[in-house]
C-alpha cells in the first residue's frame, strides 16, 4: 500500500529547488510576526558566520498564520537576486514555507521538518523555536558543532536562567527521565535542539504521528527516542534563555506536551529503563546549570489555595489513581496552614509514579489522569519556591539533586507496581 | 583560408595562449621555435582557433619567463629568427589565424640597454627612463604583488647608489611614462611589429605604468592617459589591430579601460575565472551570477576575454578572504600548489580530471559573453609537475604523442628547457594529441566540436546576456541574444542530476533546439519549462519560432 502523503507538491517543488543541505534549520511558525524577524536574522547570521560553506536550508513549516510571518522567514534567503549587504555569502541558502493547515501542531511541524531532512539528505539539524528573543546566532553553531564535528546524534540545550523557570522540568521531567534511563540530560523538553539526519530519519519512520496520545510532546518524545535507541547524546551551553510569561492556564496543556508523552513512554519502553539503577552524566558543552537569583513575584498563596482546593474536589479521582497511603498524606498536607505547608520530595516521588502507573493502567481517562495531577504539581511548587526562596545557586542544584536521588531511591517502588499493576 | 576583414574580428575570436618555447621544436635543441609553431599551425587550424597569443619571445635573460624584456626590435635566438616569425605570422593569416602578441609595457629586465645607461650615471640621457629615488619612502600606498618574493617595491641599486621602483621582480625595474621619450619609444617599438603585421597586442601590468604619491599607484588617470595616446595612434596607423589589457582588477576598475571605445578593445575578466571554479565546488551559480551583476556594460565595440587557465597561477587577488581561503582548501590543499595569491595548477589536475567538469567549464567558457582563450595543452587535458619551481609546472612541453619526448623534440630528454609530465594519469603516454585524434571521443575532438558549434552563431561572441534566475540554485542559465537569433545556454553545475524549472515565458512559441545534435525539443509555454540535467551537463538551445 502506497505511503500517505503529507507534503504538498509545492513544498516538494521547492524541496527539488533546493537539493541535498549539509544542514537544515527547522522553524515551526504561527502567527510569530513580532518575533520571527529577529530570530530569522540570527539565524541567517549564526549560518554565515559558523557554515559558512556549508549548503544550508531554513525549513518553515507554518500553521496557518495570518500576520505574514512565512513571508519574514523567506524573506531572508540569500540569492544572486538577494544577496546579503553586510554579510558575505559564500552559497545561496534557501528559506522556504510550508503552511501544513489552518491550525498549529507541532507534530506535523516536526513530521515535515523530517520528511524536509529526509528528502534533503541533511546531516545536521536543528530545531529553533520562533518566539525567543534571547536567540544568538552562536546558538545555531552550539547545536550543530557536535553533530558536524563529532558526531552525536542528539544536542540538547542547557540555559542560564531563573531559579524558579522551568519548574515542570526541575521538578518532574529532569529528575523523572534521569531516574527512568540513567542520563542526566538537563533539558529533556525543549524547543531548540539539534540532531543527525540520521536520527532524524529513523524517528521519522516510528509509529509515533498518530497515537493515542494525540501527538502531543512529539519533542519529548524525540529524546526519549534517542536516549532508547542509545543514540549519542550530549548538552550544549546555549546562555541566557528569555523569560516567559506562563498563566495558571498554561499548566495543563504543558503537562499533555510533556508528562503524557513521558508516561506513556513507559510501555514501549520498559526493556530500557527497568535495569538502569544509576544515572550518569551526558557530555556536556559549557555548563550544565545557571540560574538567576534576583527576585521574582510568586503568587505562592494561591498556589496552595488551588492544591488544598484540588485535593479536595478531585478526591473520587484520586482514589483512583494514589494509593490510600499517599492520598492520606496529600489530604493531610492540603489541611495545614500556608506557614506549616510541606509537600515533601519523598512524597511528590510517590506520587508521581503511583500517577504514571495509573496513567498505564488507564484507571480513568488517561488525559483527566494529567489534568488531576495539575493542583499537586501547584502544591509541590509551592515548596520548591519556599525550601529555595533564599538560596544561592548551590542551594538551588543541591536542593534538585536531592529531589532527582529521591526519584532514583525510589525507583523499585515504581517498578515494583509496574510489574503487579494487573 | 583568408582572414576576415571585420575590425571587430577579435569578438568572433578563439584564442589559444602559447608559449613557443612549449610548443614543437623543429631543431632538436630541446627548444620549441618558431619554425615548429609553424609546422603546427595545422594543427591549431583544425582544433577551430583563429587567433594565436604569443607570449614573450623576446632576447630575455628568462629570469620571469620572457617577461623581462632585454630587446623589444628581435626575437630570442632560442625560438629563431625574425625571419622565422615572420612566416609564422604569414602563414598563420594563410590559415585564417591572426597573432597576438605579448608587450610588456610597465617595466624591462634589467638586462635591457635602457636600463644599463639609465643606472650607468645621473646625468645619463636615459636616466630619467625609469624610476629613481634616493629614498624607499615613496608611494608607501603601494601593495607589493609578488609577496612570495619581494619585500617591497623599491630595490636598491649599488651602481647608481639610489633606488629604483619595481612593481614586480626587482630585476624588472619600472619605466617612467612620465618621461614622454620613453612614450616615443614605446609606440616605435609597437609600430616595429603592427608594421610587421601582428594583430594585436597583449598588453602586460597595464595598471602600473604611472606612480603617484597619496595613491595606490594603481588605475590612475594619468596611466589611462598614456594609453589612450597609443590607441590613437593604433587607430590612425593601423585600423583593424586589437589591444588587449592585462589588468588583474575589479570589474568596476577595469570598465575605465575600454573609456568610450577609445582605450582598450579587449581585457581580461579576471574576477570571473575563480569564480567559475567556485561555483563548480559550491555546486552554486551565485558566485558567477554576482561577479557578472558587478560586471558593467562596456562600448558596443570592445569585448571581455574569457579564460579558464594561463600560465600563470590561477589569481584569487580578485576574490574576498573567505572565498580565496575556500578555494585553497578545496582546489589546493597541498601548500605547494600555492604561489603568491593563486594555485599554480591546470585546467585538469584542478577539476580531478573529471571529464564532465573539464567539459562543464568549456562550456560556460564558450557561451559566457567574450571571446574565450584556450591554454595550450587544455585542449586534450594536460598535467602539471608541482615539483617545478614557480609557475614552471605548467608551463612544461605540449605532448603530441606518446613518443619520444612526447613528439615534442628529438633532443635527448636531459636537453629539454623543462621536464615532460610524466605520472600515470597525465604523463605523455597517458594524454598526448596523437592518440585523442585517433579517439572519436577523446577530449580534443570533442573540443574541436563544441568550438565549432560556438563558430556557427555570432550570438556567442557579440550577444547580450540575460540570466534566468531558476528556483534551483545549481543551475546557470542565460540567454545570449542577437538580433533575432537567440541561444539558450543551461549548466548544471552539480555533480548529481537535477530537475529545473525555467521561467521562457518571453520566448512563448519557441522550439529549442539542442545545437550540438540539432536534436528538437518541446515548444516553449505558458507554463515554466522542465528539464533534466544529468551530472555537470549543460545544453546550447537554439531558439526558434516555427
Amino acid at each position: 500500500m502506497a505511503e500517505d502523503t503529507f507534503l504538498t507538491d509545492d513544498f516538494v517543488r521547492q524541496l527539488i529547488n533546493v537539493g541535498e543541505v549539509d544542514i537544515l534549520v527547522g522553524l515551526p511558525t504561527h502567527n510569530n510576526a513580532t518575533t520571527i524577524g529577529a530570530v530569522v536574522q540570527s539565524i541567517q547570521s549564526g549560518i554565515l558566520q559558523w557554515f559558512p560553506r556549508e549548503r544550508a536550508v531554513i525549513i518553515n513549516p507554518d500553521g496557518g498564520s495570518r500576520d505574514g510571518t512565512p513571508e519574514l522567514v523567506t524573506g531572508i534567503s540569500i540569492d544572486d537576486l538577494r544577496p546579503v549587504s553586510n554579510l558575505h555569502a559564500l552559497r545561496t541558502l534557501h528559506s522556504i514555507s510550508t503552511r501544513y493547515g489552518s491550525s498549529p501542531s507541532r507534530t506535523v511541524a516536526f513530521r515535515t521538518i523530517l520528511a524536509a531532512a529526509e528528502l534533503l539528505r541533511a546531516k545536521a539539524c536543528v530545531v529553533m523555536s520562533p518566539e525567543s528573543s534571547s536567540f544568538e546566532g552562536e546558538w545555531i553553531s552550539k547545536l550543530l558543532r557536535p553533530i558536524r564535528h563529532d558526531s552525536f546524534d542528539l544536542v540538547t540545550p542547557t540555559y542560564r536562567r531563573h531559579k524558579f523557570e522551568g519548574l515542570l522540568v526541575t521538578n518532574l521531567l529532569y529528575p523523572m527521565i534521569r531516574a527512568l534511563y540513567g542520563l542526566r540530560i538537563r533539558e529533556p523538553y525543549t524547543r531548540e535542539f539539534g540532531f543527525s539526519g540520521r536520527l532524524g530519519g529513523e524517528f521519522l519512520l516510528q509509529n509515533v504521528w498518530d497515537d493515542a496520545t494525540g501527538g502531543h510532546g512529539i519533542e519529548l518524545r524525540f529524546t526519549l527516542a534517542a536516549i532508547t535507541g542509545q543514540q549519542r547524546i550530549c548538552q550544549s551551553f546555549l546562555g541566557q534563555k528569555d523569560h516567559v510569561e506562563l498563566r495558571s492556564a498554561d499548566l495543563v496543556p504543558a503537562l499533555r506536551e510533556t508528562v503524557g508523552p513521558m508516561f506513556s513512554a513507559l510501555e514501549s519502553t520498559f526493556t530500557a529503563w527497568s535495569g538502569v539503577t544509576a544515572s550518569q552524566p551526558v557530555p556536556t558543552s559549557g555548563p550544565d546549570h545557571e540560574a538567576l537569583l534576583d527576585p521574582m513575584r510568586v503568587n505562592r498563596k494561591r498556589l496552595r489555595e488551588m492544591f488544598s482546593t484540588g485535593v479536595a474536589e478531585l478526591e473520587t479521582v484520586f482514589h483512583s489513581i494514589l494509593s490510600p497511603s499517599t492520598l492520606a498524606e496529600l489530604q493531610r498536607i492540603a489541611g495545614l496552614e500556608e506557614a506549616d505547608f510541606n509537600y515533601p520530595a519523598e512524597l511528590w516521588v510517590k506520587t508521581v509514579y503511583e500517577f504514571a502507573v495509573s496513567y498505564q493502567k488507564s484507571v480513568i481517562s488517561r488525559d483527566h489522569i494529567i489534568q488531576a495531577l495539575a493542583p499537586l504539581f501547584r502544591g509541590r511548587v509551592f515548596t520548591f519556591l519556599v525550601e529555595n526562596r533564599n538560596g544561592s545557586t548551590e542551594d538551588l542544584e543541591n536542593n534538585i539533586e536531592g529531589l532527582c536521588l529521591e526519584f532514583e531511591r525510589w525507583k523499585p517502588y515504581l517498578l515494583q507496581m509496574w510489574k503487579s499493576r494487573e | 583560408m583568408p582572414l576576415s576583414q571585420d575590425v571587430l574580428w577579435y569578438k568572433d575570436a578563439i584564442i589559444y595562449q602559447v608559449h613557443v618555447r612549449t610548443f614543437y621544436d623543429s631543431n632538436g635543441d630541446g627548444i620549441g621555435d618558431f619554425q615548429g609553431l609553424e609546422q603546427k599551425l595545422g594543427y591549431l587550424q583544425d582544433l577551430g582557433v583563429n587567433a594565436i597569443w604569443l607570449m614573450p619571445f623576446f632576447p630575455s635573460p628568462l629570469r620571469d619567463d620572457g617577461y623581462d624584456i632585454a630587446d623589444y626590435n628581435s626575437v630570442h635566438s632560442s625560438y629563431g629568427t625574425l625571419e622565422d616569425f615572420r612566416k609564422v605570422l604569414d602563414s598563420a593569416h594563410n590559415r585564417g589565424i591572426r597573432i597576438i602578441i605579448e608587450m610588456v609595457l610597465n617595466h624591462t629586465s634589467d638586462q635591457h640597454p635602457w636600463f644599463q645607461e639609465s643606472r650607468s650615471s645621473t646625468d645619463n640621457p636615459r636616466r630619467d627612463w625609469y624610476v629613481w629615488s634616493n629614498t624607499d619612502e615613496r608611494y608607501k600606498g603601494t601593495r607589493i604583488i609578488f609577496l612570495d618574493t619581494e619585500k617591497s617595491n623599491w630595490a636598491w641599486d649599488p651602481i647608481s647608489k639610489a633606488y629604483y621602483w619595481h612593481r614586480f621582480f626587482s630585476h624588472q625595474p619600472d619605466l617612467n611614462y612620465d618621461n614622454p621619450d620613453v612614450r616615443e619609444q614605446v609606440w616605435k617599438v609597437m609600430s616595429f611589429w603592427l608594421e610587421m603585421g601582428v594583430d594585436g597586442f597583449r598588453l602586460d601590468a597595464v595598471p602600473y605604468l604611472m606612480e603617484r604619491e597619496g595613491t595606490n599607484c594603481e588605475n590612475l588617470p594619468e596611466t589611462h592617459e598614456v594609453l589612450k595616446d597609443f590607441r590613437r595612434r593604433l587607430d590612425e596607423q593601423f585600423p583593424g589591430r586589437m589591444l588587449l589589457a592585462e589588468a588583474n582588477q575589479w570589474p568596476a576598475d577595469l570598465r575605465p579601460y575600454f573609456a568610450d571605445g577609445d582605450e582598450f578593445h579587449m581585457a581580461f575578466h579576471f574576477p570571473l575565472m575563480p569564480r567559475m571554479f567556485m561555483g563548480v565546488k559550491l555546486e552554486d551559480r551565485k558566485p558567477i551570477t554576482e561577479i557578472m551583476q558587478q560586471t558593467p556594460e562596456i562600448p558596443s565595440i570592445c569585448q571581455w576575454s574569457l579564460f579558464l587557465r594561463n600560465h600563470d597561477e590561477l589569481t584569487l587577488e580578485m576574490v574576498t578572504d573567505m572565498e580565496r581561503d575556500y578555494m585553497y582548501d578545496t582546489y589546493a590543499e597541498n601548500k605547494t600548489m600555492r604561489l603568491n595569491l593563486g594555485i599554480r595548477r591546470r585546467l585538469a589536475p584542478l577539476l580531478d580530471n573529471d571529464r564532465r567538469r573539464i567539459e562543464l567549464m568549456n562550456g560556460m567558457l564558450m557561451s559566457l559573453p567574450g571571446t574565450p582563450i584556450i591554454y595550450y595543452g587544455d585542449e586534450i587535458g594536460m598535467g602539471d609537475n608541482i615539483n617545478l619551481g614557480d609557475r614552471n609546472g605548467v608551463r612544461t612541453p605540449m605532448q603530441w604523442s606518446g613518443g619520444w619526448n612526447a613528439g615534442f623534440s628529438t633532443a635527448e630528454p636531459d636537453r629539454l628547457y623543462a621536464p615532460l609530465i610524466q605520472n600515470p594519469v597525465y604523463g605523455y603516454p597517458a594524454v598526448n594529441v596523437l592518440s585523442q585524434l585517433g579517439s572519436e571521443h577523446s577530449l580534443l575532438h570533442w573540443m574541436q566540436r563544441i568550438i565549432t558549434v560556438r563558430a556557427s552563431t555570432a550570438v556567442f561572441g557579440r550577444g547580450s546576456i540575460e540570466f534566468l534566475h531558476p528556483a534551483n540554485h545549481r543551475i546557470l542559465a542565460y540567454v545570449r541574444r542577437l538580433g533575432n537569433e537567440a541561444v539558450l545556454a543551461v549548466n548544471n553545475l552539480s555533480g548529481a542530476a537535477q530537475a529545473v524549472e525555467l521561467d521562457l515565458k518571453k520566448y512563448k512559441g519557441n522550439i529549442l533546439i539542442e545545437m550540438s545534435g540539432k536534436n528538437i525539443f518541446p515548444r516553449v509555454g505558458e507554463q515554466p519549462y522542465l528539464l533534466t540535467l544529468g551530472p555537470y551537463q549543460f545544453f546550447w538551445f537554439r531558439l526558434r519560432r516555427i
